[in-house]
């Protein structure tokens, strides 16, 4: 069920004895959002979980940075997910990524464990920061 | 300790939202107070009085989030509901960020923010009883002399009479009777009733 796991890139450059953290993106995405979240390679090891399920079996790993949940899984029942994955990882940052001015769900999903919730687009910089800041 | 009454307290500088959001929480027999600014709340605002907040977002001079932060920074625990005629994503996570109870925009239907206030109150609750709890353990712990809490603190991470002797440098029989007057103090029935309470007062990570 998991995805391809891709090459690291601009991670552990110095002697590699720095741990390679991961980022786990659950969901396909929209091409125009996979465009943006293909760039968090630039960041560290990204790997692709193809549904909510798969990416569970990631988040307890000690190397993970964060869980970012993809906006075509949004129809699926994602507080619930959330709540779960919160319970289970207390303070794993977990960034949901939502169609602009869905204030609504943007408002759930933060109620259920969220850490915060990104529009794509246009946002691609408050990724980057949120993603930055789950990395340190 | 009887508690006061629950009064949902509503914040916007809009005549005509406070009035129909008083009208409408009178008709659900809550009961509440309006206020057309930040400062007019703050000025009067009393930790002591249980409810919760409706607050409007964009209000001339303090905001509504920075209302929020400002309660934040005196300790308050009333949940917060935002409301807003022009929320955005950004700022609807800014608000949950820094605690919100929830975000709702407007236009929005009455029982929509009626079941939203009655959640809140639920949790206010919930929020209250627990640092009632919390402020009882505190205390009994300030009854404890330096040496008791000492004993406290080492029986808590798990050693032994004996251990805790050889730590402090008293004798066993000293250990023991420190520990009881610890268990009486504290009200414990059990090793395992006080390592509960010391979780309950820890700060959280």
């Amino acid at each position: 069920m998991v995805g391809s796991v891709n090459n690291v890139h601009g991670a552990a450059k110095d002697g590699g004895t720095q741990r390679v953290r991961t980022i786990i993106v659950a969901g396909q995405s929209s091409q125009r959002t996979r465009e943006v979240l293909k760039t968090l390679h630039g960041f560290t090891h990204v790997i692709w979980p193809t549904s909510l399920e798969a990416a569970l079996e990631h988040t307890g790993s000690a190397d993970a940075a964060c869980l970012v949940i993809a906006d075509d899984l949004r129809e699926e029942p994602i507080d619930e997910f959330l709540q779960e994955a919160r319970e289970l990882h207390r303070n794993l940052p977990i960034f949901v990524i939502t169609d602009p001015d869905d204030v609504a769900e943007a408002v759930s999903a933060m109620r259920h464990g969220a850490t915060a919730v990104i529009e794509i687009p246009p946002s691609y910089a408050a990724l980057r920061e949120e993603v930055a800041r789950a990395m340190q | 300790m009887k508690d006061l009454p629950q009064t949902v307290f509503v914040v916007d500088d809009d005549d005509a939202v406070r009035d129909s959001l008083r009208l409408l929480l009178k008709s659900a027999g809550i009961p509440c107070e309006v206020y057309a600014s930040a400062q007019d709340f703050l000025s009067g605002y009393d930790a002591g009085q249980p409810g919760c907040l409706v607050l409007d977002v964009r209000m001339p001079g303090m905001s509504g989030l920075e209302m929020q932060q400002e309660l934040n920074l005196r300790g308050a625990t009333l949940p917060v509901i935002f409301i807003t005629g022009h929320g955005d994503i950004p700022m609807a996570v800014e608000a949950m960020q820094h605690g919100a109870f929830d975000f709702l925009q407007k236009p929005f239907r009455d029982q929509e923010l009626l079941d939203r206030v009655q959640r809140a109150l639920v949790r206010d609750t919930e929020n209250r009883a627990r640092l009632r709890h919390t402020d009882r353990i505190r205390e009994r712990l300030a009854t404890l002399s330096p040496r008791e809490r000492e004993v406290l603190d080492l029986v808590t991470q798990g050693k032994a009479n004996k251990m805790v002797a050889g730590d402090l440098g008293v004798s066993q029989r000293t250990v023991e009777i420190h520990r009881a007057h610890v268990m009486q103090k504290m009200e414990a029935g059990s090793l395992a009733e006080l390592v509960r309470m010391m979780m309950a007062v820890a700060p959280r990570q």
